[in-house]
């Protein structure tokens, strides 16, 4: 363990721990924002500076900016979080979704002892070029269905903006 | 002196320099607005009062630090060095020289070279923008939110037409590294022009000083501050240093579009048609190449006082219409042909 890494993952798990803690919504979401910067770092350690960059410029950058808009246009300073989730089975169903997440983590952490064996690093690893055509070529297919669930998104918020007026 | 010597003196000439650029970037914005207008500008500090600067913040710092009661002070004391700090890091990847022999040893002129380049300075900008939303936010006072609000609604509509031309630059040049694409940039365009990226890409070119322009927060496009109608936005509550670091923050924004403005379209350091490493000794090439940069950098920071002094400011419907409208698929057309045209001259 290199404290690097244990800096940044520190980091990360406090400043998320703080996102879903916190009474205020733009503090939370800043909360969110520090996560996200803390991953960037840990990305940029594993020598993936492009996926770093994109996780604040995509994630912190736009994402997280059109959240804290939305916050700025409903709530003011003065007005704290209330624990407004009153449905139960909205809540039942919130603890089943966390409980099978965590389990899912907990799956994922099997593979973890063939990652402590360290490896050279391939030749150019983390250009972006090499991204690029590991996108075209190996997995083409995942991105190309990737770019039609955003179209389908898409489809959906224009028709969802213009129901009105039909 | 070993590398992460270098690499220290390099961060800190930087820091500095951009400090510099900042400072004297305030006396040449109040001196020129005033000869637009007319007028003299501050001119009794010094010769030319080109130590105004000096005095302005000798000001700022001894005033009295306000915090607004009904503020959230942690996140208010947080929001100016969040807003000012990416504006400086954004340095880091410019290249504002060639490179310099100095003891027998080759050192770039730039504090990294790293492949991801302006993708960096991308992040960067979208990062500075929460300095303004957290100050504005934090406030609690309504011309401080509608400002933080205009900020985030104005940024998120022009990064879009920002990348869409940026990446006709990348097309053009097949690397994200700002080094690289000004090296690529030597030469001459059809035998007459100097081979910038303005002629292969004026289209592209416009598109990114207009969003360089809302990303910075310029006249005409600073609607989050906006005297006229929310007395000065997002900092309405700031005093003292505070407002000093927001107010000293849009310079170094300033300094680092135009810098990436001249690497990206304008050819670096290197002067047209001209070699000069050919001539002179690698300590006065190093020298001339970063004068060269400097120039051409001090050019495109008058254009923004130029532009600010000049053209009066649109009205917020005006902003969102010409981002949306206009640029966005101005840049998708620019991006499809540039796409096609390097495809069939590969």
């Amino acid at each position: 363990m290199d404290l690097y890494f244990i800096v940044f993952a520190i980091m990360a798990v406090g400043a998320a721990l703080f996102t879903i803690t916190a009474r205020d919504a733009l503090p939370s979401a800043l909360g969110l924002l520090t996560v996200f910067i803390a991953l960037a770092a840990l990305y940029l350690h594993l020598h993936a500076p492009l996926i770093a960059i994109f996780q604040v410029s995509i994630y912190a950058g736009a994402i997280l900016v059109l959240v804290v808009f939305v916050i700025m246009l409903l709530i003011t300073p003065d007005e704290e979080l209330e624990n407004v989730q009153k449905n139960m089975s909205y809540r039942i169903l919130g603890a089943f979704l966390g409980a099978y997440l965590i389990a899912l983590l907990a799956v994922g952490t099997k593979g973890v002892q063939d990652l402590v064996k360290s490896q050279a690093l391939p030749e150019g690893f983390g250009h972006p070029s090499l991204i690029g055509s590991m996108f075209f070529k190996e997995y083409l297919l995942h991105f190309e269905v990737a770019s039609v669930l955003l179209l389908v998104a898409l489809v959906a918020a224009i028709y969802l903006a213009k129901k009105k007026n039909i | 002196m070993a590398d992460w010597q270098i690499d220290l003196i390099k961060v800190v000439f930087i820091w500095v320099w951009a400090l510099l650029i900042a400072v004297v970037m305030t006396w040449v914005e109040r001196r020129a607005s005033a000869m637009m207008q007319d007028r003299l500008g501050p001119n009794r500090a010094g010769p030319f009062g080109l130590f105004q600067p000096l005095a302005d913040g000798i000001k700022l710092f001894t005033k009295e630090d306000i915090i607004p009661e009904k503020a959230r002070k942690i996140l208010f004391v947080l929001g100016p060095p969040l807003f000012a700090l990416p504006a400086f890091s954004a340095y880091a990847v410019v290249p504002f020289g060639d490179k310099i022999v100095l003891g027998g040893k080759e050192i770039i002129l730039q504090v990294s070279d790293v492949n991801i380049g302006f993708l960096y300075v991308l992040a960067l900008g979208a990062i500075g923008v929460y300095g303004m939303v957290i100050g504005g936010w934090a406030s609690n006072s309504k011309y401080s939110i509608l400002g933080g609000l205009r900020a985030t609604a104005q940024l998120i509509s022009y990064e879009v037409p920002m990348g869409l031309a940026l990446l006709t630059i990348v097309l053009l040049y097949g690397t994200f590294s700002l080094r690289e694409m000004v090296l690529l940039q030597q030469g001459t365009f059809l035998g007459f022009l100097p081979n910038w990226g303005i002629f292969k890409q004026p289209l592209g070119f416009i598109i990114f000083l207009v969003a360089a322009y809302a990303e910075a927060n310029r006249v005409p496009f600073d609607l989050p501050e906006c005297e006229s109608e929310l007395v000065t936005g997002y900092h309405t509550e700031y005093g003292s240093m505070r407002l000093g670091l927001y107010l000293f923050g849009e310079y170094v924004n300033l300094g680092t579009l135009a810098a990436i403005t001249v690497s990206l379209f304008f050819g670096g350091w290197a002067l047209p048609y001209v070699d000069m490493s050919k001539f002179l000794g690698p300590v006065a090439y190093g020298i001339a190449s970063f004068t060269v940069f400097f120039l051409k950098q001090a050019f495109f920071l008058f254009l923004f006082v130029w532009v600010r002094w000049t053209v009066p400011r649109f009205r917020y419907d005006q902003l969102m219409g010409l981002g949306w409208k206009a640029l966005i698929p101005l840049g998708l057309v620019n991006l499809f042909v540039t796409a096609l045209l390097v495809q069939l001259t590969i």
